[in-house]
């Protein structure tokens, strides 16, 4: 089974993103940061596939992340997904300059979830249509 | 300058219900002329930089539970203030963003901010009205406010 990494520090967020990937035939890992996301990706084997990850948060923000991952080799077959209310045009480039693969923004639907996983090639289109 | 607008803050409200809280459209927002009256539970993001203000929601008690209820799939007596907490300051978090996204590039938004008010106050000195939006969700009140800091112009 595919593997997703979920990373926001509400629980209430991480909880939909559970159900949705979940229900796109993931097995889903949480963190609540950046620093416990890199901490979590220590312990794990295989790799998750993608990590889905908030913006604003405490200790370790997802730009951070996303910036720590790049920069080691070992996880660059991980896809990096941002999911957050960070709409500024200026920020979406920094996170896509910094490694992310895709960006989604808050709030969302399960169906913009399933398609930028699919257009990912993580998960067949039409998935949740 | 563009500032939010009340419109702006219902098509806002309107798309996290739908997304979070109500996607059946069953139990939508339901915007009011009437003061929701003494909010019990208070969440809010800060807005700073280009833009200074904040973006405050509040809730009676009962609206705040249910909020939790719903964005945690809980049944509503399984809710704790741990919860509700975590299901308002992320309800702001995304309003607040999306109407950060309605300001001038170069603004910041911070993490959420949840209080219990037990006294009745309410108040932020330092900042005026822009724009509030109130209502209620199954009968329970709820308002959204936008806030600028007196100093922001």
């Amino acid at each position: 089974m595919p593997t997703a990494l979920v990373i926001d520090d509400s629980r209430a967020m991480r909880l939909i993103l559970r159900r949705i990937v979940t229900q796109l035939g993931f097995e889903v890992h949480e963190a609540g940061n950046g620093r416990e996301a890199l901490e979590l990706l220590e312990t794990l084997d295989p790799m998750p596939q993608v990590a889905l990850i908030d913006w604003n948060m405490p200790e370790m923000n997802g730009l951070e992340f996303v910036t720590a991952v790049r920069s080691q080799e070992r996880f660059r077959r991980m896809t990096l997904m941002m999911v957050t209310t960070e709409s500024e045009h200026g920020q979406i480039v920094r996170a896509l300059a910094a490694g992310a693969h895709e960006y989604v923004i808050k709030p969302f639907t399960p169906e913009a979830i399933a398609e930028k996983l699919a257009l990912l090639g993580l998960v067949p289109s039409g998935t949740m249509s | 300058m563009t500032t939010p607008t009340i419109d702006d803050l219902q098509a806002i409200t309107e798309q996290v219900w739908l997304s979070y809280l109500d996607p059946e459209g069953i139990t939508p927002f339901l915007p009011s002329e009437e003061s929701p009256g003494m909010p019990c539970v208070l969440a809010t993001v800060s807005v700073t930089g280009a833009w200074d203000g904040h973006v405050v929601m509040t809730f009676s008690q009962k609206a705040s539970r249910l909020s939790a209820s719903a964005l945690l799939g809980m049944e509503e007596e399984e809710v704790s203030i741990d919860d509700i907490a975590d299901a308002v300051g992320e309800l702001v978090n995304v309003i607040g963003g999306n109407v950060k996204s309605l300001l001038p590039d170069g603004s910041l938004l911070s993490l959420p901010h949840v209080a219990t008010i037990d006294e009745g106050v309410n108040k932020w000195p330092a900042a005026v009205e822009v724009c509030r939006l109130q209502g209620s969700w199954q009968n329970e009140p709820i308002a959204i406010t936008v806030l600028t800091s007196k100093s922001s112009g």
